[in-house]
């Protein structure tokens, strides 16, 4: 999938790279790859390609196969394009004894696509996670930088429906959305 | 007081520091402890556990299992390296090691010389009980590259390629990538081996303890009928090699890890491009050229037609009407014969050699300054230093081991400063890259040396007692126009002071230089002014200093030392000096020739004017190297008698009377004397392809066919005689020079020497000698007409003019020369990349692919020699160093047009 944008980062963005390298020792500044991958990741469409990761290293002045050995170890950089909405619901015990099956059957058959794939409209890319600590509100699932908790079908329906009409792409690195208990 | 710790409760003492391991190693044998993921270049790393040794504090204490090869001794523990526990826990490691491996051993590629197969053993291992399970058994294999193989169903995971990749060649190729179950090693961003940044170097596959990372000549597999250690054929760095040999036939190339030069390491032209030697190209029966083509001759005939020639030449003009060129390719041994031959038995000191085209200008540089043209200090002192300046020299592509430590140190935050036009691979790794203008060094230089004394940072005490002219020195240099200098070397005046305060003030500062030096019309002043900086902050004389020419090619030290050059005779004693010649006609028991003779350019200008008749080529293809091709053809045209010894149909060999078809460094014995001055035993690996002979056999026989009686040739014999008459070569005996060789000065005792000018130069005092910039004559002369400058520089996989390494894999890996071309000066040609280019200078024109590239700054391009197809030579000039006359090759002033 060709990228929908040239591979920098603006300047303000650069100004927040170069930041969170010196926060760290000098010589030591590799230790903010893990941050700057998620702003990376986030900048440009969801995932980090062989092209983002290779910008990274030059910007960092590290090896580019530092960066892939790190992006490669960690589930939550995608090497692979994603949707604009990546929907990672839990499966772990709580939320799979409270019905995490369910949700993912429900969301396989709206969205038409298998766990682990893509929809056609490139709107959405389903995948299941291990337990993210919110075991007290399963089941659950988190897009970008929120959680949606305490889920059952409806629910997950009007996300769903959210989320086409709003067809923003959500990163980690959002703000999150003020919480409505 | 010693510390000591216990193994199976024996007391030994420890060091500090020392891993367990290597305690165990040394006290108790090398073997008493199986090991995966250890490597004997690597540093420790406890990947497999399969080293665990029990280690308690008291010796009946309660015990618990450590690796031992990453854990440091403590003192007073006691330490049991097989316990009935330990030797349980590692079978069972290597257990689950085997549940995700092949099974598949007898017709695995280096089945019996496997280190899992032997652990395996060694533990005990006969089957696997557990059953199979998910597994990494059906991996792709990786054959993309022309040398390098991968078959990651056989991996165990251990990182020592990547470690290898990373810590030895410093090239961060390989990685590990995913965890757990799915970690696995990778190539660049997941990708072949010929898609990603690999150099073929191979420390990877001989890293590897079994098969998954390999090369296409298995040689890890090959279990030879015998091993012979010799010397590299290519680059000064004068690497080691393990020679796999089976019936006369050369296997493959391994790195021994106990040779001092290498350690274990090499690249690919050492490792894997050796197949030249026999291929169907080589050379292998003697020819003469009989109306106009080339028949095969036998060597009597062959001798007698040039016995006689020679003969004839020598009665009708006499014998300075006859010249020979050597080569730095040959061994010390055979140049050292060749120059005899032509000083003794012609009468004539017309011999030059090959040295004259890169570092003669060193040569002569250095002796003016310090006494004596060779390297000061050694490789090894990489390690010692604290800031490292490259000058003129691309280290990574043309001594690659040696780049590669470079590289190492400057990563370990060693500063590293590079003056240099190109931005070379370890300006990546550079704290200041002075991008000059070709053919300037000497301005940048002065503006060094102007900031040093500007900021009181000279080491007065040094100056005042080892040195001598420096007052002068001094007013001349303060005298300097810096803002003329900036103008012309183009380099910040700013950056060039702090990178000469960086030089300056680092406790142990070390130079390195190499062609981008010497081949200007410059160089010798640029040697010197390089040797000024070094004295003037007194980096000379220990550990970590000095001036360190990259010698070019593999025995270009060594074809100096030997004497083939026109005015010194062997062990560099000067001709001009009446009892240097009494000594030689002594030692002789001849009369020995007192003209100085023709360095190489100056043949081509007396063949020309009829005062050169015939000349003696070994292994050296002036018409695709030496620069202005056409002059080159036109002089050697016009000579009586040409005789080019050769493995190859060169392009000089093609415009031969006779052919002598030489031996390959794979098929005789010898030393080679590396750029430290180390003196190593090249041996023979298999016998000489087709009919060819040693060329030191060749000169033994002419001497004899001319009357001149000389046993065979055997480097004992002849090194026997070298050490009677060069002073530095007095204790250098063939049976004592082991598997490390000597450095020079050898003394009579056998002592050999890492570091010269300790205490005093060999000169004395070291002279303080100013040299001004000068702009060269190409750039006064054409620069108006031609305003663009080329300059000639080398690639990592070819060897100067590529008659053997583009008989090669090599060559699949690079196919071409191209012309390098900064985007800007591309735009404004319309030239785009990969389209043709005419390039013309004041003598001819030649065409070239063109690469674009940021590697070069606008205004300056450049390219490689290694093709004869492009003939880069055709457009560079007789210009050369005003001392030395080593040829400008680096500063051709041209203008380019779209073809
Ligand atoms: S051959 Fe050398 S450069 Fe290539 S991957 Fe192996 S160690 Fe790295
Ligand atoms: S490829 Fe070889 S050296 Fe590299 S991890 Fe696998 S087994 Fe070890
Ligand atoms: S670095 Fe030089 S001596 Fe060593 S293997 Fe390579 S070409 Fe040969
Ligand atoms: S099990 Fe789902 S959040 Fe813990
Ligand atoms: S050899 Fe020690 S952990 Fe592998």
């Amino acid at each position: 999938m060709a990228l929908t944008k040239e591979i920098r980062f603006n300047d303000e963005t650069m100004a927040l790279v170069q930041r969170m390298m010196k926060r760290y020792p000098e010589g030591k500044h590799k230790s903010a790859l893990i941050p700057i991958l998620h702003i990376a990741q986030a900048e440009f469409d969801g995932w980090l390609s062989p092209e983002v990761m290779d910008y990274v290293a030059s910007v960092m002045k590290i090896q580019p196969i530092e960066v892939y050995e790190v992006a490669s170890f960690y589930s939550m950089f995608n090497l692979k394009p994603v949707g604009k909405c990546l929907i990672e619901v839990c499966r772990t015990s709580s939320c799979w004894l409270l019905g995490a099956e369910d949700v993912i059957r429900h969301l396989e058959k709206k969205l038409n696509i298998k766990v682990g794939e893509t929809s056609a409209d490139g709107m959405f890319t389903l995948k299941t996670v291990e337990c993210l600590g919110s075991c007290g509100t399963a089941p659950m699932m988190q897009v970008g930088a929120d959680y949606y908790e305490n889920l059952n079908l409806e629910k997950v329906d009007q996300l769903v429906s959210r989320f086409k009409a709003e067809g923003k792409r959500k990163s980690y690195t959002d703000q999150p959305e003020p919480r409505s208990l | 007081m010693s510390k000591i710790a216990y193994i199976d409760n024996q007391p030994f003492e420890m060091k500090d520091g020392e891993t367990i391991l290597s305690f165990i190693k040394r006290n108790s044998g090398e073997d008493l402890v199986p090991t995966l993921c250890d490597a004997p270049n690597l540093d420790p790393y406890g990947a497999c556990r399969v080293c665990s040794v029990d280690v308690a504090l008291k010796s009946d204490g309660p015990v618990k299992a450590q690796a031992s090869c990453h854990t440091p001794v403590m003192e007073g523990s006691y330490i049991f390296p097989s316990t009935p526990r330990i030797t349980k826990l590692r079978k069972n490691i290597v257990e689950l090691v085997l549940t995700d491996h092949p099974l598949d051993c007898l017709t695995c590629e280096v089945n019996n010389n496997c280190e899992l197969q032997t652990v395996a053993a060694k533990v005990g291992i006969r089957d696997v009980r557990y059953p199979a399970g998910k597994n990494h058994l059906d991996k792709k294999k990786d054959l993309s590259h022309p040398y390098m193989t991968s078959d990651f169903s056989k991996c165990i995971n251990c990182a020592r390629c990547v470690r290898a990749c990373d810590e030895v060649q410093g090239q961060f190729v390989l990685s590990m990538a995913g965890r757990g179950f799915d970690s696995h090693i990778i190539k660049g961003m997941n990708t072949t081996f010929n898609e990603s940044d690999c150099v073929s170097c191979g420390a990877c596959a001989q890293a590897c303890p079994t098969s998954a990372i390999s090369d296409v000549f298995e040689s890890k597999s090959v279990v030879p009928q015998e091993k012979v250690r010799t010397v590299c054929t290519y680059c000064g760095v004068g690497c080691n090699l393990d020679v796999a040999v089976a019936d006369n036939k050369v296997k493959s190339i391994q790195a021994p890890f106990d040779a001092d030069v290498n350690e274990g390491h090499t690249c690919l032209k050492g490792r894997y491009a050796f197949s030249f030697y026999d291929h169907p190209d080589r050379l292998r029966e003697p020819m003469i050229k009989k109306n106009g083509k080339f028949e095969e001759v036998s060597w009597d005939e062959a001798y007698d037609f040039i016995a006689s020639r020679f003969t004839e030449i020598k009665k009708t003009y006499g014998p300075d009407y006859i010249a020979g060129i050597s080569s730095a390719r040959c061994t010390n041994e055979e140049n050292y014969l060749m120059q005899k031959f032509m000083r003794v038995v012609i009468g004539t000191n017309n011999i030059d050699s090959c040295a004259r085209v890169c570092h003669s200008p060193t040569a002569i540089g250095m002796q003016r300054t310090f006494g004596t043209g060779a390297a000061t200090n050694s490789i090894i002192d990489l390690q010692y230093t604290d800031c490292m300046m490259v000058i003129g020299a691309n280290p990574t592509a043309s001594h690659p081991v040696t780049g590669a430590k470079m590289k190492q140190v400057a990563m370990k935050g060693k500063t590293l400063i590079i003056i240099d036009p190109r931005k070379t691979e370890l300006t990546k790794y550079a704290q200041f890259h002075l991008q000059l203008r070709p053919g300037t060094n000497a301005a940048v230089l002065n503006m060094m040396l102007y900031y040093i004394i500007k900021e009181g940072l000279e080491d007065k005490a040094f100056i005042e007692s080892r040195t001598e002219g420096y007052e002068e020195f001094k007013k001349e240099i303060l005298a300097l126009n810096i803002p003329e200098l900036e103008k012309v070397s183009g380099v910040d005046r700013n950056l060039v002071r702090d990178a000469a305060v960086a030089y300056a003030s680092a406790k142990n500062a070390m130079s390195f230089h190499g062609l981008g030096v010497t081949e200007h019309s410059q160089g010798t002043f640029t040697v010197m002014l390089i040797a000024d900086l070094a004295m003037i902050t007194g980096n000379i004389g220990r550990r970590g200093v000095g001036v360190n020419p990259l010698r070019g090619q593999n025995n270009v030290q060594g074809a100096a030392d030997m004497g083939c050059q026109p005015y010194q005779g062997a062990g560099y004693l000067d001709l001009k000096d009446p009892e240097v010649i009494s000594k030689y006609e002594l030692f002789y028991k001849s009369p020995f020739p007192k003209e100085i003779g023709y360095k190489i350019p100056e043949m081509y200008d007396a063949s020309l004017n009829d005062r050169l008749k015939a000349v003696w080529i070994i292994g050296e293809d002036l018409v695709q190297t030496d620069p202005n091709t056409h002059h080159v053809k036109k002089a050697l045209e016009k000579l009586d008698l040409l005789i080019v010894q050769e493995l190859f149909m060169s392009e000089t060999a093609k415009m031969a009377h006779v052919i002598l078809p030489g031996a390959s460094f794979l098929e005789k014995s010898g030393t080679f004397t590396n750029g430290e001055r180390r003196i190593q035993r090249v041996n023979k690996v298999v016998d000489p392809v087709g009919n060819t002979k040693a060329d030191g056999q060749i000169i033994v026989d002419l001497m004899n066919k001319m009357g001149y009686p000389e046993p065979d040739y055997d480097p004992a014999v002849q090194l026997k005689e070298i050490s009677g008459i060069v002073p530095f070569f007095k204790g250098v005996k063939w049976e004592e020079l082991g598997i490390n060789g000597k450095q020079w000065p050898v003394l009579e005792d056998g002592s050999d020497t890492e570091i010269l000018h300790l205490d005093t130069f060999k000169r004395g005092k070291g002279k303080f000698i100013h040299n001004a910039f000068k702009e060269t004559a190409e750039i006064v002369d054409h620069g108006k007409e031609f305003p663009y400058i080329i300059t000639t520089v080398r690639e990592l996989e070819h060897y100067n003019s590529g008659v053997m390494t583009r008989r090669t894999r090599n060559s699949r890996i690079l196919k071409e020369d191209v012309l390098l071309i900064n985007p800007e000066d591309a735009r404004k040609n319309s030239i785009g990349d990969g389209e043709l280019v005419t390039v013309e200078s004041a003598r001819g024109e030649i065409v070239i692919k063109a690469k674009i590239s940021d590697e070069m700054k606008s205004g300056v391009m450049s390219t490689t020699f290694h093709f004869p197809e492009i003939m880069m030579n055709v457009i560079t000039s007789s210009i050369s160093d005003s001392e030395a006359k080593c040829p400008e090759y680096k500063v051709v002033a041209c203008r380019i047009r779209k073809k």
